[in-house]
């Protein structure tokens, strides 16, 4: 407002300015009427559909409040699981690709014979499509033909061979385990990033005044790693509870439903079961976790 | 930092003096780093290993008969390499329809989205205005929304639209899940474009449409290229959309085709792993030639300076 009262009536300027105020607009008009239309607006429609009776087909839709999410935390039992599930899972992801990332980052950190090449192989599984990782550790998990029992057998621990993927207990760790080989990568590859950026004269001068290895890390390295930490953590839990592929593709959900997770049981009711309204209740539960973990990373993000 | 910078120096010369005593440990700390360094690379070693052995066993799988996998057990050479599984899985497994799916998605998704990022990375980066950074945060909020709560709402508008079912159906939320991540990157190489050169055309009568394609979109083709790479990669491996737009064998991508084929041939182990190896090559041979764009551009997305 100012800036048009400040210049003279029926002068350029004024044109001008008015026109560089439509201008972001223009330039954000694809991106935002992209992101209305196939984000938004379908957001916004199955939170009204979560909170009907419907059968994703039919014309006959009920109000019922919210007795979908009522469903979820106190009368379904395996939402209840799935829901577990994706906490166990998120533990983890927290805790196991996401330490031997950081220990691989500053080891690959130093200069070490064929840094590249370790660091491509430990990164590589990450770019691959999750449904192939899943299909090849099925077959590595397979009970009668597979390496890992193959392994157990031949160094004489043949009596630890089972059916990983078909017996209750094990399903869903090696399940993750799959996770781990496919997970390590990211964290790694965002570890080494940060800690090229640490100043090496704090090393040295920490080294003169005889500080010990363990004490670099402790009090030089892990300060200058908590803007990755936020990402790698914030990242870990969303893509958690995320999770739909390895489960879909390695044991649907088995065996019985032990490995359900939301993402799996949000599916199985959308698009199998004929259940709209609550699969679109479990995948609100799923998007307001993500959504509120996602906060602090977006403050680093945004942040100039 | 500036500070310990002149610190440092004054360090070592004191050490480095006639001082015996800290030359001793000097040479110590040196035997003790060349044992840790020994320690490290056999554990690496060890680890490169273990991570190594599902891509060999998916070689040694594919590559010999189904009779010499039961006989012989999985890690034992292949009495005679077969490559008829490859043959095979290509052709009954359709994974030539496969493969041209997800190529065609791949030209006509990733350049649109990456032109509508940038497009709206521009004002973001480059010029003030009134929601600039609500705008920004809203984009950013994308990064953490699950497919999983548009599905339904997706197919009922492909439905609608009369593409629910081919692969047109994917585009619109592909690159709708690619344009945060994009604008984000996009906004943070635009900024480090000087405004001066901006100005400078402005003055000599340039448009904001001429300056965006003559002088921002080519002074940022690395990160344009890395883009490219990394959402090609995303798209080839996208699972749940395709599962859920996409019905009939024709239009199925990649991962979809893959499920499919594990479904219709669950024990032929040795066809199997040969389609999950053809599936898996490009993005190999990519990851191999392109390895330094790709995760350069996931730690420019993530890391801020």
């Amino acid at each position: 407002m100012s800036a048009i009262t400040n210049t003279p009536p029926n002068h350029r300027p004024t044109h001008r300015h008015r026109r560089l105020r439509l201008t972001p607009y223009l330039f954000l008009a694809p991106a935002l009427i992209w992101y209305l239309v196939f984000l938004v607006y379908p957001m916004y429609q199955s939170l009204t559909i979560s909170f009907m009776n419907w059968d994703g087909l039919s014309a006959d839709i009920r109000y019922i409040g919210l007795d979908n999410y009522r469903r979820i935390f106190f009368e379904d039992d395996t939402a209840r699981l799935a829901l577990w599930n994706n906490v166990l899972w998120t533990l983890g992801t927290l805790l196991i690709p996401t330490t031997i990332g950081l220990m691989l980052a500053v080891a690959l950190d130093r200069k070490l014979r064929g840094r590249t090449v370790l660091r491509a192989i430990f990164y590589g599984p990450a770019v691959l499509p999750l449904v192939a990782v899943g299909m090849i550790w099925a077959w590595m998990y397979n009970p009668q033909f597979g390496f890992i029992n193959y392994v157990l057998k031949a160094i004489g621990l043949g009596f630890l061979a089972r059916g990983w993927l078909s017996v209750y207990e094990t399903a869903l760790p090696a399940t993750f385990l799959t996770a781990v080989w496919g997970g390590v990568g990211f964290p790694m590859v965002l570890y080494l990033a940060a800690l090229q950026a640490i100043p090496q004269e704090q090393y040295e001068a920490a080294k003169m005044d005889g500080a010990n290895g363990r004490q670099l890390f402790w009090k030089i390295t892990l300060p200058w790693l908590r803007e990755a930490n936020v990402i790698v953590f914030s990242l870990a839990v969303i893509n958690s509870f995320k999770t739909f592929d390895l489960i879909y593709t390695m044991t649907y959900g088995g065996p019985g439903r032990a490995t359900q997770v939301l993402g799996t049981w949000m599916y199985f009711h959308a698009f199998q079961y004929y259940n709209a309204g609550y699969g679109a209740a479990i995948a609100w539960v799923i998007a307001i976790i993500t959504l509120v973990m996602a906060i602090p990373y977006i403050q680093r993000m945004s942040r100039d | 930092m500036s500070g310990r910078h002149v610190i440092a120096p004054a360090a070592t010369t004191n050490n480095g003096g006639a001082n015996i005593k800290p030359h001793r440990q000097l040479a110590s700390m040196k035997a003790e780093q060349r044992f840790t360094d020994t320690v490290l690379y056999t554990i690496l070693t060890v680890m490169a290993l273990v991570w190594l052995v599902p891509f060999v066993i998916i070689v040694l799988t594919s590559v010999r008969s189904m009779g010499d996998l039961i006989s012989n057990g999985v890690f034992a050479w292949p009495r005679e390499i077969v490559l008829s599984n490859f043959e095979r899985a290509w052709n009954i497994g359709n994974f030539s329809t496969y493969f041209r799916n997800s190529l065609i998605l791949i030209v006509l998704k990733v350049p649109l989205g990456i032109i509508i990022a940038s497009l709206a990375a521009f004002p973001l980066a480059k010029m003030q205005f009134r929601f600039n950074n609500i705008i920004f945060i809203f984009f950013l909020f994308g990064l953490a929304i699950p497919i999983h709560v548009t599905l339904t709402p997706l197919l009922v508008m492909m439905k609608q639209l009369g593409i629910q079912g081919t692969l047109a159906a994917l585009i619109p939320p592909y690159v709708v899940f690619g344009l945060p991540f994009q604008i984000f990157v996009m906004r943070g190489f635009f900024r480090t474009v000087p405004s001066e050169l901006l100005e400078a055309a402005r003055l000599d009568g340039a448009t904001e449409w001429g300056n965006f394609w003559r002088i921002l979109m080519p002074l940022s083709a690395p990160a344009l290229a890395t883009l490219f790479i990394i959402d090609a990669l995303a798209t080839w491996n996208e699972l749940l959309i395709a599962l859920v737009l996409i019905s009939s064998n024709e239009s199925r991508t990649v991962p979809v085709g893959l499920l499919q084929f594990q479904g219709q041939f669950s024990s032929q182990y040795t066809q199997l792993m040969a389609g999950v190896l053809i599936s898996i090559t490009p993005i190999i041979l990519l990851y191999i030639f392109l390895q330094r764009y790709m995760v350069s551009g996931l730690t420019a997305g993530a890391l801020k300076e």
